[in-house]
């Protein structure tokens, strides 16, 4: 059984005609039911995301990519010579190798990202629904879901944040540990101001307290976040009960001083306070970087620590590969040696029924025999068939792992013995 | 008289520890995670050595392992490797081995290079209050070493995130909270403990010799070690903590520390 793969990506081709080749979910039948009544496939899936549309099949021959272009450019509404160029066909290992590599999060645009692993889960559970999966993609997806997440666990490719919003969750926890018990006091109604609040709420912030010039939109949004709106001029007052101080306005001055976060701290007496500071012009004094416990980043560190957590995040891609590579040469053998079962079990009930039409004929022609006789005689006949087998079958074993010196040898121990 | 001969445990305890040392600098320079996950197994065997080698003083002795320099080095780099065992599994703080693992191999490798005769208790020294001095002050010091060692950490980490750069240890030094926790608990509980095990040997003094003090190298490291362990605690309180004016202190502090130790059985 060969696996291919075909399909596009955020490399290969541009998101107009990814969007067209999308499949929207419950369409996915439209396009696994006709590839399965083909003929030479087997088994097909597909992963549909906003950065790749990619088939999997299964197929006893070479010859299916043709069926699945036209497929695909029927639905992108294309001529097939059109969307070629954009498409990549990946064959067995390497078909195997991408699978792996997609589902960890290396083919990515942003490397490790954690999503792509549950949408490969999704893939696997729709075309399992629609029973379009044979036992080779059965293997092939329950393989690489344990490789994904073998890769997550063993190198860690996802801890790291790449994105301003969760570069600031990731320094909160570096300050606080867990995110619970604590407060958040939002300044400002800016966009990333909002969706840093949103993270930070996402991984167990207890409140926050969104202030804002124009009180309704400061309503409007700690209403969202489940929080509580402040006036604007209490800010001062508000930065004592906080832990997390995120500023985004718009002000040409600064809306948070130094005074006011030395005031704040002695109130406070202990505890420490993280301020982000996401506005250009920069809303939050600079020098309360000095405060002991008062610990100050603007969009520029937060950006900064997002590029390292990029550069780590490719050291590890490397790491990655090195456990891809060798779980890609197990899952081969593991594949070729399933090839090589069904030739082993018809081989054995071939023998097995000439045995028995021999015994038949041989008892028949010796007439009454005890029981220990009969016994002895099938001890024999049994012996000479296991050792007639024992060869082709250790043979058909070990070629299990060479793809194409296996399919000579199943072939020709399939022609000696007469097997179908 | 029977003589302390370091032993084969004492020998593997060393050599283990020492592994696990040098293991988790390697992994410093190499940047692999896995390098440490050997060295916490290192230790564990270590451990066991070690426990086999303070098994054999008492067993040997009929006393705790206490009342000279090499049973006391061992005793308290046993202590430490319980609690840095302790918190590595309760908070995962791998960073702390950094400064822990050293000083056992070189508590160790002291009593090995000292190899003092072991001392017999003379009536005198089996005296209960004699004990507890003993006992409380070692327990005292592990947690105040430990507790030093986290605020190390704190410092360290305290640092990086002002700066805005990533230290060596970043990734490894667990969030500041829990350093702060560990540094602070360390440091009460190992003060109180010091402090019983001070006040329990200046009893003994007053007994035996009919002064409080006899101003050897031994108690004025520990009078300065106790000053500058009230000192850091204080900052802990006031929220001063991260200043190197308290950096300085338990620079002190340990110098100190490591003066009483050395100056055990030696006046």
């Amino acid at each position: 059984m060969t696996l291919t793969l075909i399909g596009v990506n955020h490399r290969t081709a541009p998101v107009e005609l990814r969007e067209r080749l999308s499949i929207s979910k419950g369409s996915e039948a439209d396009v696994l039911r006709p590839l399965c009544s083909n003929g030479g496939i087997r088994g097909s899936a597909v992963i549909s995301t906003c950065n790749r549309v990619e088939i999997v099949v299964s197929s006893e021959s070479d010859n299916i990519i043709e069926p699945v272009v036209e497929l695909l450019a029927e639905r992108a509404g294309r001529e097939p010579e059109s969307i070629e160029k954009h498409l990549y066909v990946l064959r067995h290992r390497d078909a195997i190798r991408h699978m792996f590599r997609v589902a960890s999060g290396l083919d990515s645009m942003v490397i490790g990202e954690p999503q792509i692993g549950g949408q490969v889960r999704d893939s696997y559970q729709i075309a399992k629904n629609l029973d379009t999966l044979d036992s080779t993609l059965y293997a092939l997806y329950e393989q690489t879901l344990h490789v994904a997440k073998r890769v997550r666990t063993e190198t860690g490719i996802g801890e790291h944040a790449v994105s301003i919003p969760f570069a600031a969750v990731e320094l909160a926890k570096k300050i606080f540990g867990e995110l619970s018990g604590l407060r958040a006091l939002l300044v400002g109604a800016g966009e990333m101001g909002e969706l840093t609040a949103e993270h930070l709420k996402g991984n167990g912030l207890d409140s926050i307290v969104v202030a804002n010039r124009a009180f309704d939109k400061a309503v409007e949004l700690a209403g969202r976040f489940g929080g509580t709106a402040a006036a604007f001029d209490t800010v001062g007052e508000q930065l004592a009960q906080a832990d997390i101080v995120i500023v985004s306005t718009a002000a040409p001055n600064y809306t948070v001083t130094a005074e006011q976060v030395s005031a704040a701290m002695n109130e406070r007496r202990r505890g420490d306070i993280f301020l982000i500071d996401l506005s250009v012009p920069r809303n939050i004094d600079p020098a309360i970087a000095d405060i002991e416990g008062a610990y100050l980043y603007n969009i520029d560190d937060l950006s900064e620590v997002a590029e390292a957590n990029k550069a780590k995040r490719l050291e590890k891609a490397g790491q990655a590969d090195r456990i891809i590579e060798k779980e890609v040469d197990a899952f081969l053998k593991r594949l070729a040696t399933q090839d090589a079962v069904p030739t082993i079990v018809e081989l054995q009930r071939r023998l097995e029924d000439i045995r028995q039409a021999e015994l038949e004929k041989c008892l028949r022609r010796m007439g009454p025999v005890t029981a220990e006789q009969r016994q002895a005689i099938e001890a024999l006949t049994t012996g000479i068939i296991n050792k007639v087998a024992h060869y082709p079958i250790i043979r058909l074993r070990e070629s299990a792992s060479a793809p194409h010196e296996g399919e000579t040898i199943r072939e020709t121990i399939r022609k000696i013995f007469g097997l179908r | 008289m029977t003589t302390v001969s370091p032993n084969l445990a004492l020998y593997l305890s060393i050599a283990i520890y020492a592994i696990a040392a040098g293991l988790v600098f390697l992994s410093l320079l190499t940047r692999r995670e896995t390098l440490q996950r050997f060295a916490t197994a290192a230790v564990m065997g270590g451990f066991v050595t070690h426990t086999i080698w303070i098994g054999t003083i008492c067993s040997t002795t009929h006393h705790p392992p206490l009342t000279n320099l090499p049973e006391a080095a061992s005793f308290l780099a046993w202590l430490l490797v319980v609690v840095e065992l302790g918190l590595l599994f309760r908070y995962k703080v791998q960073a702390a081995a950094f400064f822990v693992y050293p000083l056992v191999v070189i508590l160790l490798a002291t009593a090995a290079i000292v190899s003092e005769p072991f001392a017999p208790p003379t009536p005198e020294q089996s005296s209960k209050i004699f004990i507890g001095h003993l006992l409380l002050t070692l327990i005292g010091i592990a947690a105040l070493l430990i507790g030093l060692a986290f605020g190390a950490l704190y410092q360290m980490q305290d640092r990086a995130m002002k700066a805005k750069k990533r230290g060596a240890l970043y990734d490894w030094i667990p969030n500041l909270r829990v350093l702060d926790l560990v540094s602070y608990r360390s440091m009460v509980l190992g003060f109180a403990v010091y402090s019983a095990g001070i006040l329990a040997g200046v009893l003994y003094a007053y007994n035996r010799h009919g002064a409080l003090t006899s101003f050897s190298a031994k108690e004025l490291g520990a009078l300065v070690a106790w000053v500058a362990f009230a000192a850091i605690l204080q900052s802990h309180l006031s929220g001063t903590f991260r200043t190197k004016k308290t950096a300085g202190v338990a620079l002190v502090a340990f110098l100190a520390i490591v003066v009483s130790i050395f100056g055990i059985d030696r006046g």
